[in-house]
């Protein structure tokens, strides 16, 4: 069932960033700008999830959560506040608020879908015939490869994880288990990209998946760095790679 | 409570503006000690919110409409180029002033300075200043990427 989302937040950038946290899962996201707009969509529409903003012009964030506790139809909807203040005081207060949880800004959106994950179980978004990601994926001979491209994003990541699972029964069904990453059109190595190579790293080794991985000398040596490949040998080229198996 | 010309208000600026750009707009930015009188010439935007309560005070960002630019694109996952729209930018500016600004009221709150904040306010132009009077503390740091030279100012006064 399609998770309704309702994010409530004055700055559109905020509302953005929290939709496109979502959008490679199995989310409805609704927006409101105030808190007498959050609380109309939220009667309207019954939301499974409502980020909330604090600091709102018309209607702040403290207000609208004393006006949902106080409906008996929207009072157990969870809500995961949002603020920009992580002092003492400010925590305590929402902790007392009876939230879900909190997150103090700034926030990456992958932290926000950590926190909606102890809550919920979110299905990566999978549309029929042509998935978002189906693009990165392709297959060579008995290899699957997956081409990292120049702007991966923390969406393109998660939509690549959310097809990895797709990927992944197709190649126990068919017996193949040889994975090629490219991350070679890769500008700039962070941590999202580092933390997207270790859960995959992690779910080869689980599923028994052999992995090599392509790319720069400078990402060899941010691998080394972590326990989980340490060991590994980041290959220049797709064919070196595909020799190395 | 302690003494408001204590606080490390310079260091407190520069922890909030690099977890900002780091967090939110994946950037790593210089942080330098700004020059006394030293302003933005040409085309800025400032973002700017204010505290009030036993300390009242505002923390303003001012950065180039170019650098304004290339923070919207960073923030919004798009190139600089695709940015077109003036409400997006203030946006970002006022949505980076208020998380800087919380960070700082956050800590003038845990330092015994209780105080709210405001929502932000965003000023564009090419002609104008911000001047500081009458404040027991006024401090500006530098911060950018390259050439883009911005700055974080903030403005302080004890009234409890």
């Amino acid at each position: 069932m399609t998770l309704k989302v309702l994010a409530v937040d004055d700055s559109k950038t905020i509302r953005k960033i929290v939709s496109k946290a979502f959008s490679a899962y199995d989310c409805e996201v609704m927006e409101a700008e105030n808190g007498i707009e959050g609380l109309s969509i939220a009667s309207r529409d019954k939301p499974d999830l409502i980020v909330l903003d604090i600091t709102m012009p018309v209607m702040n964030g403290v207000e609208m959560l004393g006006k949902l506790k106080g409906q008996p139809d929207l009072k157990d909807i969870p809500v995961i506040m949002l603020t920009a203040e992580s002092g003492k005081e400010n925590v305590m207060q929402i902790v007392k608020m009876g939230v879900r949880d909190y997150m103090v800004k700034p926030f990456k959106g992958e932290q926000l879908i950590e926190r909606v994950m102890k809550i919920f179980t979110l299905k990566p978004k999978i549309v029929a015939d042509t998935p978002a990601a189906s693009q990165y994926f392709s297959t060579d001979g008995d290899i699957e490869i997956i081409a990292l491209p120049d702007k991966s994003d923390r969406v393109v990541f998660a939509e690549i994880e959310g097809d990895f699972v797709q990927s992944l029964k197709s190649m126990t069904t068919a017996g193949r288990n040889k994975l090629i990453l490219d991350t070679r059109k890769i500008k700039e190595i962070n941590m999202l990209m580092i933390k997207f190579v270790l859960a995959l790293v992690q779910n080869c080794v689980k599923s028994k998946i052999h992995l090599r991985i392509v790319g720069s000398p400078a990402l060899g040596n941010e691998l080394k760095g972590f326990q989980e490949t340490s060991g590994f040998t980041v290959n220049a080229t797709v064919e070196e790679a595909k020799a190395a198996f | 409570m302690t003494d408001i010309s204590k606080l490390d208000l310079k260091g407190f600026c520069t922890t909030a503006t690099r977890s900002v750009f780091h967090t939110m707009l994946s950037m790593e930015v210089n942080i330098g000690n700004a020059e006394p009188g030293m302003e933005l010439s040409g085309s800025k935007i400032v973002g700017c919110v204010s505290f009030t309560g036993d300390v009242i005070g505002s923390i303003c960002i001012h950065v180039s409409r170019q650098f304004a630019k290339i923070m919207t694109a960073a923030m919004l996952g798009m190139e600089p180029d695709e940015v077109e729209d003036d409400e997006e930018i203030n946006d970002v500016i006022g949505e980076v002033s208020n998380m800087i600004g919380g960070d700082l009221k956050s800590k003038l709150c845990d330092a015994g300075f209780p105080c709210v904040l405001s929502i932000p306010s965003v000023t564009t132009g090419s002609d104008f200043q911000i001047e500081s009077k009458g404040w027991m503390r006024h401090e500006k740091i530098t911060f950018g990427q390259q050439e883009q030279l911005s700055l974080v100012e903030v403005f302080v006064k004890v009234i409890a």
